[in-house]
C-alpha cells in the first residue's frame, strides 16, 4: 500500500500530513529565517490559529517582543550550531491560556542544502502538575525526604530533614549520611526498612527509621537515585519504653493487689478464727459452771442415796456420762478454735505415747487389737502434751469407730480381726506419728472431705474431730497427711517437727 | 478420825460455788463462799482456812490476782485453782506463785474430796 502511494508523489505527501496530523504531538517547522513553513493541526490549536494564519510569520507577529527576542536567539543558535534544544517554556495561546510546554528543537538540512528547524511542543501542564504535588507532599510530609543521585550527590532534601535532622544542605552527600548512621556503603542499595541511630554533624543522636526506596531509574541515561525517608522514632521508642514500664508497673501492681487481697483474707479469716476463739472460750467457761455444779450435784446425792438401796447409781453414771460428753465437745471446739501457740515442752515421745495408748486400749471393745510400733530411738520431740494427747486419743476412737461404731463388735464392712497400730518413727526433720486401722476405709469424696469442719460420717460427732487434730498438728508447726482407701483401712500421720519451730498464732 | 477443815470456796457462779460447798458439807467440813476475788482476799484477812479452791474468772478482782495477794500477808495459804479455761498466762502465774494444783472444770467431785481429806488427815 505504502507502495503504491510511493508512486505517486502527491498522493504520499497528503499521506505524511494526515499521519503528522494524527500525532498527539504539535509539530511545527520554521525555516532558516524563524519563518513558519509548516505546523500541524495540533500546533495549529496549541497556539490557536489556523496553519494559513501561522504560514510565512514568525514568533514576532505572535509573542512580545520580550518573548520573541528569547526564542529567536534559541531558534537561530539551532539553525547554525545544529545542537538540540530542550528547554520548557511557557506557551501562551490566543485563548489566554498559559500552559507550560516541554519545547524540543532540532535542525533539519534537506540535501539541497536548505536548513530547516524542526519542533515540537509537549504539553507538560499535567506533568507539572503531579511534580508540584510530589514536590508539595514531599516537603509537608512530617518526616525527612532526601534523594542521593548515585554519584552520591544530593538532589533533594525537603525542609524537615534540614530543621530536624541537620542534614540535606549541599555540603552534604550520601558518604556523610552513612557517616550520619553509622551504616555501610551498600546502602541505600535495594528497599529496605530500618531502625538505627542518626548522630548530625551536631552531635545530636536519636533513634530513626530509615526506608529507602533502593537506586531507582528516575533519570536519563541509565543513572540512578534513591529516595530515602527518615522518620524520627525516639519519642516511639521512648512511648515504647515507657508503655513497658507501665506494663511492668502494672505487673507488679496486680500482684502486690493479690498479695493484699490474699493478705485481706487471712486476716478476715484470722479475725474471724479469733473472733470464734473467744466466743468458744466464752461458751466453755459459761457452759462448764452450771456443768460442774450438776456433775458436783449428782455426786453428792449419789452418795447420799448410795446407802439406802435405791439403786440410782446407773442414773447418776449416765449424768457423769453425759456431762463427760459434752465436755469433750467443748474441748473439741476450744482446739478446733484456738488460735493461741501450744507450750511445748521437749520430751520422750515415745514413752509418753506409749502410756497414752495404753490407757486408752483400755476403753475400746475388747474384739479390738491395739499395738505399738515405736522408732523414735529416743529422740526428745518438743510437743504439748494436752493438746497431742487428745489429738491422739481423738484418732484412736476414730479408729475404733470406724470399726466397731459405738458397740463392741466389728461392723458388717470392717474386718472381723479389728486392729489398731500406733507407729513412730523419724522421717527427716519430723517425727511421724501413724494411727492406723484395718476398718473399712473412705472413699476419695469422704476423704477430700474429712477435713472441712463440721463434716461427719457419723450420727453423733460435731464434725471437728479431725479438723482439731489437724489444728493441733499445725499449732506444732506440723502437719496432718490422711492415706485411705475403700477396704484398705486408714492411716492418719501427724508429722511434728523435731526442731520447736510453733506456729506462731496458727489461723 | 479426819479433822474438821475450814475451807474457802471462790466462784462467781453460785451454784456452782454452792454445789462444791455441799460436797465438803456432806463430809463434816466448815465451808465459806466468796463471789469474788476481792470477797476472797477479804475472808482470808478475816478467817483461817486449810484449803481454798479458786475460780480463776472472776469479776471485781480475778482468783490469780486474789492468790498472788494472799500469799502476801499468808504465805502457807493452800490454794488450788478450777477454770472452765485450762491454758492461760493466768493460770501460769498462779503456778509459779505456788498454786497447790488446777483442776478443770466440770471438776471431778472425787479428785477435790481426796485433796481435803489428805489436808484432813
Amino acid at each position: 500500500m505504502l507502495e503504491s502511494k510511493r508512486k505517486n508523489e502527491g498522493d504520499y505527501a497528503k499521506f505524511l500530513e494526515q499521519v503528522i496530523d494524527s500525532l498527539p504531538v504539535p509539530i511545527y517547522v520554521k525555516d532558516a529565517e524563524t519563518r513558519f513553513v509548516f505546523s500541524n493541526k495540533h500546533h495549529d490549536a496549541l497556539i490557536g490559529r489556523s496553519e494559513d494564519e501561522l504560514i510565512g510569520k514568525s514568533d514576532a507577529d505572535f509573542y512580545s517582543a520580550d518573548a520573541t527576542k528569547v526564542f529567536f536567539a534559541l531558534d537561530m543558535n539551532v539553525i547554525k550550531t545544529g545542537e538540540v534544544s530542550i528547554v520548557e517554556e511557557i506557551n501562551h495561546s490566543t485563548d489566554g491560556i498559559a500552559r507550560p510546554v516541554a519545547s524540543h528543537k532540532a535542525r533539519m538540512v534537506l540535501p539541497d542544502g536548505s536548513t530547516y528547524l524542526v519542533g515540537t511542543n509537549f504539553d507538560i501542564t499535567e506533568i507539572k502538575k503531579r511534580e508540584e504535588q510530589y514536590r508539595a507532599l514531599a516537603e509537608t510530609v512530617p518526616v525527612g525526604v532526601i534523594q542521593f543521585e548515585e554519584n552520591g550527590s544530593v538532589s533533594f532534601a525537603n525542609p524537615l530533614l534540614l530543621a530536624s535532622f541537620n542534614f540535606g544542605t549541599e555540603e552534604h552527600t550520601l558518604s556523610s549520611f552513612h557517616e550520619a548512621l553509622g551504616k555501610p556503603i551498600g546502602f541505600p542499595g535495594d528497599a529496605s526498612r530500618q531502625e538505627c541511630e542518626l548522630t548530625d554533624h551536631k552531635g545530636h543522636s536519636r533513634r530513626v527509621l530509615v526506608i529507602s526506596s533502593g537506586w531507582l531509574y528516575l533519570a536519563k541515561g541509565g543513572k540512578r537515585s534513591a529516595i530515602v525517608s527518615v522518620v524520627d522514632i525516639s519519642e516511639n521508642a521512648e512511648l515504647k519504653r515507657i508503655n513497658d514500664e507501665v506494663s511492668r508497673l502494672n505487673k507488679d501492681l496486680a500482684s502486690s493487689v493479690q498479695q493484699l487481697k490474699d493478705a485481706q483474707e487471712a486476716l478476715v479469716k484470722k479475725g474471724r478464727m479469733e473472733q470464734m476463739g473467744q466466743l468458744t472460750a466464752t461458751i466453755a467457761h459459761e457452759l462448764r459452771n452450771p456443768m460442774g455444779a450438776i456433775r458436783t450435784a449428782a455426786f453428792v446425792l449419789g452418795r447420799k442415796l448410795q446407802d439406802k438401796g435405791m439403786g440410782v447409781e446407773q442414773q447418776v453414771q449416765r449424768i457423769n456420762n453425759g456431762i463427760g460428753r459434752c465436755d469433750a465437745i467443748i474441748t473439741q471446739l476450744l482446739d478446733f478454735s484456738r488460735t493461741k501457740k501450744v507450750s511445748a515442752q521437749p520430751g520422750d515421745l515415745d514413752a509418753w505415747l506409749v502410756r497414752i495408748v495404753e490407757e486408752e486400749a483400755k476403753r475400746l471393745a475388747d474384739c479390738i487389737t491395739v499395738s505399738c510400733v515405736l522408732g523414735l530411738g529416743g529422740q526428745m520431740v518438743p510437743f504439748d502434751q494436752t493438746r497431742l494427747q487428745r489429738a491422739i486419743i481423738n484418732l484412736i476412737s476414730n479408729a475404733s469407730e470406724a470399726m466397731v461404731g459405738n458397740g463392741d463388735k466389728p461392723l458388717e464392712n470392717s474386718s472381723a480381726e479389728p486392729r489398731i497400730e500406733v507407729a513412730t518413727l523419724i522421717e527427716g526433720e519430723f517425727a511421724i506419728i501413724s494411727v492406723t486401722d484395718n476398718g473399712p476405709g473412705m472413699s476419695a469424696e469422704v476423704l477430700a472431705k474429712t477435713r472441712d469442719p463440721l463434716f461427719t460420717t457419723k450420727s453423733f460427732g460435731t464434725g471437728l474431730g479431725v479438723p482439731a487434730i489437724e489444728q493441733i498438728a499445725v499449732q506444732h508447726g506440723g502437719e496432718l497427711q490422711i492415706k485411705s482407701s475403700p477396704g484398705e483401712g486408714a492411716s492418719f500421720i501427724l508429722r511434728l517437727p523435731l526442731v520447736q519451730q510453733l506456729a506462731e498464732e496458727a489461723a | 478420825m479426819a479433822r474438821q477443815l475450814n475451807i474457802l470456796v471462790v466462784d462467781d457462779d453460785a451454784e456452782n460455788a454452792a454445789s462444791i460447798a455441799d460436797l465438803f458439807a456432806a463430809d463434816n467440813h466448815r465451808v465459806i463462799i466468796a463471789y469474788d476475788g476481792q470477797q476472797a482476799v477479804d475472808a482470808y484477812a478475816a478467817h483461817k482456812f486449810d484449803v481454798g479452791f479458786f475460780d480463776v474468772m472472776m469479776p471485781v478482782k480475778n482468783g490469780v490476782e486474789s492468790f498472788l495477794e494472799i500469799r502476801h500477808f499468808n504465805p502457807e495459804a493452800q490454794i488450788y485453782f478450777m477454770t472452765g479455761y485450762s491454758e492461760s498466762e493466768l493460770l501460769d502465774r498462779a503456778r509459779a506463785g505456788g498454786a497447790m494444783g488446777v483442776f478443770s472444770k466440770p471438776t471431778d467431785p472425787i479428785q477435790l474430796l481426796d485433796i481435803v481429806e489428805k489436808q484432813a488427815a
